[in-house]
């Protein structure tokens, strides 16, 4: 659970990094900047801390110096070789280095012992400032350098003090060599406690951190600000263009100052009102168009319907003619009607162009439709030889659909299929799922090429022009069918192949405004082959 | 010209479609009257006393579907309209307001004379007495419905659509059927005819006409009367 939503915060960050500019930006500009403030910090930090100690280490052996000589000039001055005077110059001794050393608090400490391995009464006896665990804290490294120094050289050493209260302080230890009168070789050891340097270390360190985080948060903070600024207009101007693109013609992106994102603004606006101008002329042009197309498609019916009168009484009496006047009056009949035809097509063809049709849905059974469409063709069917069979396994046969229009459609796959269909029998199959019900009619005839079938819906394309054809089709018929099945939101595809014959398939939604997304049938449909054979004989 | 030649009303602003209407009529033995606008020709309704009314949509000075609507105001007398436009709101405006069938431009001879006698027919063979549908009766020699004592005024082809469904109580009609048996057409026509007149005959048989109880759809599938019960 913790992962998978780990993951998806993964998933959603991605998507954010990739989506934002602004983000990408401010992330890469506060990494390298923390990364460069990083180096620059830790060097600093170094190097401060390298300094304090080295001055704090030479003030160290100074005072250390001081002292050695101080201590040395207090024994020197004892003539008296007695020990109560020894132990009295010892005192001294000790109390004028740590007078000299001069530390600013009382923490220095200073431990006077007599080097081992000498010969005589250790007089006087070590003096250890009380809180100085000299065994602990000075290394016999140390102790054996100090021991072995013919001059009076002084040795240092790093050493961590413990507290009393728990802390370890930071420290150094100088030793540098006594000669006592009558007693021999003496070491000093004066122990220096760090942790004010330590600390004055810590709170530079601290204030450079916090400055260095500072920094980066400012950096950042900019980075946002200025990626902003200039982002801002870039996202406007996507935007702009979004709804441009999505036909909103008259936005405008607004225009301010002199500087390159004004420039942007500007030009865009001047592109985006060259590109209104350009479609709102288009537009009225092409409603032009389709307004002159649909007047003349309605002014030329009266008189056609007059001709159309004039020459069916003509017809009816041709028997009464003339034979050349006679035939005359068959030619005026069957070429009105082509006209009729022709002009009811595109009449349809126009309201579509101009975005007027009306669909009448009602819930229809599809097989119902295409046996009734079946029994119209039947007859032409039969003329031509073709053996018409439906197809249908059961399923949710349903569908709300305008049937004036579906009813075209299928008259019109069926006469193609007759037309081309050379006489060999012509499949019907009607298949559904609980979304979509297709429809698909398969003729066995010539087939079309690839090129034939990108051209198919083309108006006034005809696949063979020297093809006579018995349903007298208008060129506009696969056209119309194709806005009718798009105004259905559904499919019309064509499947063909040269000498195998064709497959139309349209696809329809069961209910209206549900949008489709696979079709219940192949395309053409499996099926049990029909007798090619048979047909052929 | 015999006098028992059925009188028909053009009302076509084309003089050159009226004239060759005309002609076919004759032809056809009908006795065919002329007006040539809108304004016209609900006086000259009223002059010819059509049998029928053979109406162009696109009329100048009143439009016909106004005119429609007028002469149904006065007369059950059977409106055939003539129009270029097969689109929705054309069609199912001149139905609405009264309009019993429509030829559309191009139309041939045949299918307007067809679409005429069909309209001038006698109610085919009826049994003659009274059925009952739902709340109302109807007196099928007298052309006549009535709920309770109260008559109620139906155009023939409203009439006939309802005794159709009256005559087979039990059967569902399609759309198709009713197409067929009251308007005549034998092939596929637009059942938005049968829609209207649907709505027409409730908004007039029916108590509340959003509740229908005497003319009741059969979602899917048509119309049936309503029980007598």
């Amino acid at each position: 659970m913790f992962d998978l939503n780990w993951r998806s915060w993964g998933r959603r960050l991605a998507g954010l990094w990739r989506a934002s500019l602004q983000l990408r930006t401010v992330a890469i500009s506060v990494a390298l900047s923390a990364l460069a403030v990083g180096i620059i910090g830790v060097y600093m930090a170094l190097s401060v801390g390298n300094n304090l100690f080295t001055s704090r280490l030479d003030s160290a052996l100074g005072s250390s110096e001081r002292s050695n000589v101080a201590a040395q000039n207090r024994f020197d001055a004892t003539e008296d070789s007695v020990g109560l005077d020894l132990e009295r110059a010892m005192d001294n001794a000790a109390q004028a280095a740590l007078q000299s050393a001069s530390s600013p608090d009382q923490s220095t400490l200073i431990a006077i012992m007599r080097t081992a391995g000498q010969s005589g009464a250790s007089i006087p006896i070590d003096k250890v400032s009380p809180t100085l665990d000299a065994d602990a804290i000075i290394s016999p490294e140390l102790q054996k350098l100090v021991a072995d120094s013919t001059e009076r050289r002084q040795y240092w050493q790093s050493v961590s003090l413990p507290q009393e209260d728990g802390t370890v302080d930071p420290g150094i230890v100088v030793g540098s060599a006594l000669q006592v009168p009558n007693s021999g070789k003496y070491e000093m050891y004066l122990v220096y406690n760090l942790n004010d340097t330590q600390e004055t270390l810590n709170f530079i360190q601290q204030t450079l951190w916090l400055g260095c985080l500072a920094l980066v948060i400012l950096i950042g903070a900019v980075t946002y600000i200025v990626v902003r600024l200039v982002v801002g207009p870039v996202r406007i101007a996507a935007e702009t263009s979004e709804k441009l693109a999505a036909g909103q013609l008259e936005v405008r992106i607004p225009e301010k100052g002199e500087d390159v994102l004004a420039t942007l603004a500007r030009s865009f606006n001047g592109m985006a009102a060259s590109l209104q101008n350009q479609i709102t002329k288009l537009a009225a042009l092409s409603q032009v168009q389709q307004r002159f197309v649909s007047d003349v498609s309605h002014e030329l019916r009266t008189p056609l319907t007059t001709i159309r009168l004039a020459g069916d009484v003509l017809y009816d009496q041709r028997d009464t003619f003339p034979p050349a006047t006679a035939r005359t009056a068959e030619l005026l009949h069957t070429q009105v009607q082509r006209f009729e035809l022709l002009l009811a097509d595109l009449l349809e063809m126009s309201r579509y162009d101009a975005g007027a049709v009306d669909m009448e849905t009602e819930p229809t059974s599809l097989v119902r439709l295409v046996e009734d469409a079946v029994e119209s063709v039947a007859t032409l069917a039969a003329s031509k030889g073709s053996d018409l069979r439906v197809v249908a396994p059961g399923g949710y046969f349903e569908a709300d659909v305008d049937s004036r229009r579906i009813r075209r459609i299928l008259q019109n796959l069926l006469g193609n299929a007759i037309d081309h269909g050379e006489g060999r029998p012509i499949v019907i199959h009607v298949d559904s799922d609980k979304h979509a019900v297709a429809i698909a009619v398969r003729d066995y005839g010539v087939g079309m090429t690839p090129a034939a079938m990108d051209r198919v819906f083309d108006r006034f394309w005809r696949a063979d022009p020297s093809r006579q054809r018995v349903t007298g089709g208008t060129g506009l018929g696969l056209a119309i069918s194709l806005e009718d099945a798009v105004l259905h939101g559904g499919w019309l595809e064509v499947w063909s192949a040269p000498g195998e014959g064709s497959c139309f398939r349209l696809t329809l939604p069961r209910e209206r405004g549900v949008e489709l997304h696979s079709s219940p049938m192949e395309l053409p449909p499996v099926e049990a082959l029909p007798e090619r054979e048979d047909s052929d004989a | 010209m015999r006098a028992m030649n059925a009188k028909i009303l053009v009302v076509d602003d084309d003089t050159a479609l009226a004239e060759m209407i005309g002609i076919v009529l004759r032809t056809e033995g009908f006795e065919p009257f002329f007006c040539a606008d809108g304004t016209g020709a609900v006086e000259a309704f009223h002059l010819a006393k059509p049998d029928l009314v053979l109406l162009d949509l696109m009329l100048p000075g009143i439009d016909g579907i106004e005119v429609c609507a007028r002469i149904r105001e006065e007369s059950g007398v059977p409106i055939i309209m003539l129009t270029a436009k097969s689109d929705t709101s054309d069609v199912v405006k001149g139905l609405e307001s009264g309009a019993d069938d429509y030829v559309v431009k191009p139309f041939n001879p045949k299918e307007l004379v067809a679409r005429i006698r069909t309209r001038l027919r006698p109610t085919p063979d009826a049994p003659t007495g009274s059925l009952t549908v739902g709340d109302v009766s109807l007196d099928v020699a007298g052309h006549e419905v009535r709920r309770g004592d109260d008559r109620i005024n139906l155009t023939p082809l409203e009439f006939e659509l309802l005794l159709a469904l009256a005559l087979k109580p039990q059967q569902v009609f399609t759309r198709e059927m009713l197409l067929e048996q009251v308007w005549g057409y034998h092939y596929k026509a637009d059942t938005r005819l049968v829609n209207v007149h649907v709505q027409r005959l409730r908004a007039k048989v029916e108590v509340d006409p959003d509740n229908p109880r005497i003319v009741m759809t059969v979602r899917g599938v048509g119309y049936r009367a309503g029980s007598t019960a």
